[in-house]
């Protein structure tokens, strides 16, 4: 193909439901975006409303320069028009309806011959051959998600919106399937937008992100930087963060971590603090590391935010420990833990007999310091 | 539940407001009360006539009412037959009276012939519909024909039988509309849902929403002749007989004939 | 015996009724249905009563209400009149005293059909480009199969039994309007008990064969119908 056009899918809207007012803007390419947010934050919904299943109460949405809904100037596409592909979190599938049946439901528009080579075409791609004459109820969840995505793309939608795409399935399906998704989305040309609750997910599928909090952006930018970078502190906690505290800046790139106490060396500038002069630290739990004594020269000394700390309690998952610490002395009571680090089983094993405090390093570049 | 309990109370209220009403209503319809009661089952066909001689009859004899029901005789002769309490049977064809007699439910004595009648045809006087005769009945502009269920309705026998004697059974088959008595029939025609109709001359009387058009030759059909006799079952048997003595006798030949019906020769 | 020499127009005449009176409710029924699915609003609850009113009113009321409409001097009656047509004491009054007593029921199985049918399927086939007939017809119908069947059972075996309002609108005329609920109220008025049981068991015989296939087949497609719905993860 020549220079192909490019991608954009303009969202500004506004739904008053029930519990709350839905109020979203952004901007979608041709770059996977994840919509991340808790349950009822109104990640489904705004996904409804660019398919023209849910009307705003007022807003524009614009894709690729054709506006499918424009309150002030009363338009308003139907779904059928939209061109505008969605992929529900149960699927959908016609129970009533074959494999093929399915697949080709929204082709009805093409002659026999262009339905039958783009059927072939897509059953190839989402390797569901042979199994094109069974029904739904007769396919594995893997497979029928993989109908679902067929019979979505076939029609060569402009955008493709995905609805918790892994989470009707069983976890050992998710990392297959989630690696079928990649493949679609680099071949796929159009818009692609897919909500999930699942913060790895999220990471993992798209390039961009968007968090949705109570029907509001808190973030939206490149999953690194909303990452690395949380603009706030629920963000930080939206996207996975475990590790708070307030805190004091004492210099400009120092502060004193008042929850935790301790002073840390940062990376990034310091924000802005509130009115109160008070600033919220964090680090990801993964990013803590237990020093090994045997790194600790005796000319450099102690790498910089390195602190002594007591295990107050660990617990173990399938593929790590959580180790709960404290900073300060001897701890008083059981649930008392200052920090939350992930440490992988190796590195555990290491160090669980060593005699306490061990040394732990909160690194520079990876605490991020919030104003609010 | 504090609306229910007030519904509840509304509820026995009303039920007990009403008991008084409803015994006493139960009461009067239960066995002969202190006003003697002579119950006659009539011909619909003479409801009109029947209705006047009945009031005639009271205003003359103190202490007497008369309650009639009208009806199909055939209807009429099933209810005697299921032990309906009536004293006086006065029906349309002596077929309904003989087949009483024949089960033992009359006193033959009583029984008198008390009028004739004539049978006609009508259509709806507002509509000019091109029926003159009996013979027009087979055309296609009729497409329905009033008459009485030929099985409990004396005047719808007597048209089955004109229509025989006329060689018309096959052609109207398919438009007659059957009614459960004759002036169910009149109605009919007088709403101008049916084309038209066959039912007495004093029935056609009766109302300006019908038109005659022919009437039957007489020997055509049976003679349609009314008698009326007093029931083995009657509660009130000897008033019941003076009032069928009555109904041959000149006053209430006079009313007859004033609606209509011809008098017998006896 | 001599069954088939007796005449047997009133079995054909409530067939025939029956089918045609059924044919027209399973259309206005489930158009009805689906047009309420789509569209409420205050008013809503009063249209319903409508629909529902001949499941609840006497008969004779029914079938008075039918005769002022389509009497002679009634607007549909004098509308028809135009083309030379009268409802009153005809046949095709029988089907409409039918398809009127009928409707109600076939209105409340398909709108309970059409409501169990999952909504994300119907949402789907927005997407996917099909306008809201091709919906119905693809999906919605075919996914409320089994509830819409058994209301036209239930519509055709209710059409069967209708008697009151047919005898208010089409009379009895022998051969064009006697059903066979009507044979039997004039058999048993003429006394003549033999033909009433007659035609009593045909009747009986008829329902019953009706009732049964009902609950065969919904027992059969809810089977059906649940293995559809294990299939969903």
């Amino acid at each position: 193909m020549g220079a192909e056009p490019t991608v954009s899918l303009e969202v500004q809207i506004v739904l008053r439901l029930a519990d709350y007012t839905l109020e979203v803007a952004f901007q979608a390419g041709d770059a996977p975006l994840s919509i991340l947010g808790p349950s009822a934050a109104g990640k489904t919904m705004t996904l409804r409303t660019i398919a023209g299943l849910e009307r705003p109460s007022r807003g524009r949405i614009v894709l690729n320069d054709r506006v499918l809904f424009d309150s002030d100037r009363r338009i308003d596409v139907p779904a059928r028009h939209r061109r505008v592909a969605m992929l529900f979190q149960h699927y959908a599938l016609f129970p009533h309806m074959t494999v093929a049946a399915n697949i080709v439901f929204g082709l009805q528009d093409l002659a026999a011959a262009e339905r039958t080579m783009r059927l072939d075409r897509i059953v190839a791609q989402t390797h569901l051959d042979g199994l094109q004459n069974r029904y739904p109820r007769e396919l594995s969840g893997g497979e029928q998600q993989r109908v679902a995505l067929a019979r979505a793309l076939v029609t060569e939608p402009e955008a493709l919106l995905l609805d918790e795409p892994l989470s009707a399935l069983d976890t050992h399906l998710r990392a297959q399937i989630e690696y079928e998704l990649l493949q679609t989305f680099q071949v796929y040309r159009g818009a692609t937008l897919l909500v999930t609750h699942n913060v790895a997910e999220a990471y993992r599928l798209g390039k961009n992100l968007l968090v949705l909090s109570k029907g509001r952006v808190v973030a939206f930018g490149p999953k690194s930087e909303v990452f690395t970078r949380p603009a706030s502190l629920e963000v930080a906690r939206l996207t996975g963060c475990k590790n708070f505290s307030r805190a004091r800046a004492i210099g400009p790139h120092e502060i004193e971590a008042l929850d935790w106490g301790c002073r840390l060396h940062t990376v990034q500038e310091l924000p802005a603090a509130t009115a109160a002069g008070e600033l919220r630290a964090g680090i990801r739990a993964h990013h803590i590391s237990l020093v090994e004594p045997e790194a600790v020269g005796a000319v450099s000394g102690l790498p910089e935010n390195t602190f002594p700390a007591w295990v107050v309690r660990t617990s173990e998952a399938p593929f790590g420990v959580t180790v709960y610490l404290r900073l300060r002395a001897a701890s008083e009571g059981f649930q008392e833990y200052d920090l939350q680090a992930e440490v992988s089983q190796n590195d555990w094993r290491r160090i669980q007999d060593r005699p306490q405090p061990w040394q732990v390093r909160l690194p520079a570049e990876s605490v991020f310091v919030m104003g609010k | 539940m504090k609306k229910f309990s007030v519904l509840l109370g509304v509820v026995a209220a009303v039920m007990l407001l009403s008991y008084p009403a409803v015994i006493s209503g139960l009461a009067r319809d239960s066995g002969p009360a202190s006003v003697s009661e002579i119950t006659v089952s009539a011909a619909i066909s003479l409801k009109d006539a029947l209705d006047d001689i009945g009031k005639k009859y009271e205003g003359s004899h103190a202490g007497v009412k008369v309650v009639s029901n009208y009806g199909g005789s055939g209807t009429l002769r099933n209810q005697i037959e299921q032990g309906a309490p009536v004293d006086v049977f006065f029906s349309a064809s002596q077929k309904d009276m003989d087949a009483l007699n024949a089960k033992g439910l009359i006193e033959p004595k009583t029984r008198r012939d008390i009028v004739a009648n004539t049978l006609v045809l009508i259509v709806p006087s507002d509509r000019d519909s091109g029926i003159h005769d009996f013979a027009d009945l087979a055309g296609a502009q009729v497409k329905t024909i009033a008459v009485g269920d030929a099985a409990t309705v004396p005047a719808g026998m007597y048209a089955e039988q004109v229509f025989s004697a006329l060689g018309l059974t096959a052609a109207v088959h398919g438009k007659l509309v059957l009614a459960k008595d004759v002036r169910q029939a009149l109605t009919f025609v007088a709403t101008g849902n049916a084309d038209a109709g066959v039912v007495y001359s004093t029935d056609a009387r009766s109302t300006s929403k019908v038109r005659v058009v022919a009437t039957a030759p007489a020997n055509s059909h049976d003679p349609i002749v009314y008698p009326a006799a007093v029931l083995k079952s009657a509660h009130n048997a000897a008033a019941g007989g003076t009032l069928v003595e009555y109904f041959a006798a000149d006053d209430a030949k006079a009313v007859f004939q004033k609606y209509g019906f011809a008098i017998p020769p006896r | 015996m001599d069954f088939i020499s007796q005449d047997l127009s009133p079995l054909w005449i409530s067939l025939a009724t029956s089918v045609a009176a059924t044919t027209i409710t399973m259309i206005a029924g489930m158009g009805a249905a689906a047009w309420r699915q789509r569209r409420t609003g205050p008013l809503s609850p009063i249209i319903d009563a409508i629909f529902l009113l001949p499941l609840v009113l006497p008969p004779t009321l029914v079938g008075f209400g039918l005769l002022v409409l389509f009497g002679r001097n009634g607007p549909l009656g004098k509308f028809l009149l135009g083309f030379g047509a009268t409802v009153v004491f005809s046949w095709p009054a029988t089907v409409i005293a039918a398809a009127v007593v009928s409707f109600p029921l076939m209105y409340l199985t398909s709108r309970a059909a059409l409501d169990q049918v999952d909504p994300h399927f119907l949402q789907a086939a927005r997407t996917l480009g099909a306008t809201e007939w091709r919906i119905f017809r693809r999906v919605a119908l075919p996914l409320a199969w089994p509830g819409v069947l058994a209301g036209t059972i239930l519509s055709f075996a209710r059409a069967m039994g209708e008697f009151g309002a047919t005898l208010m609108l089409a009379g009895n005329i022998p051969g064009r309007t006697e059903t066979i609920p009507i044979a039997i109220y004039f058999a048993v008025e003429a006394g003549d008990m033999r033909a009433a049981v007659r035609w009593s068991a045909i009747e009986l015989g008829i329902s019953f064969v009706l009732l049964a296939a009902l609950y065969y087949w919904t027992h059969a497609a809810s089977g059906g119908r649940a293995r559809w719905a294990r299939s969903r993860p």
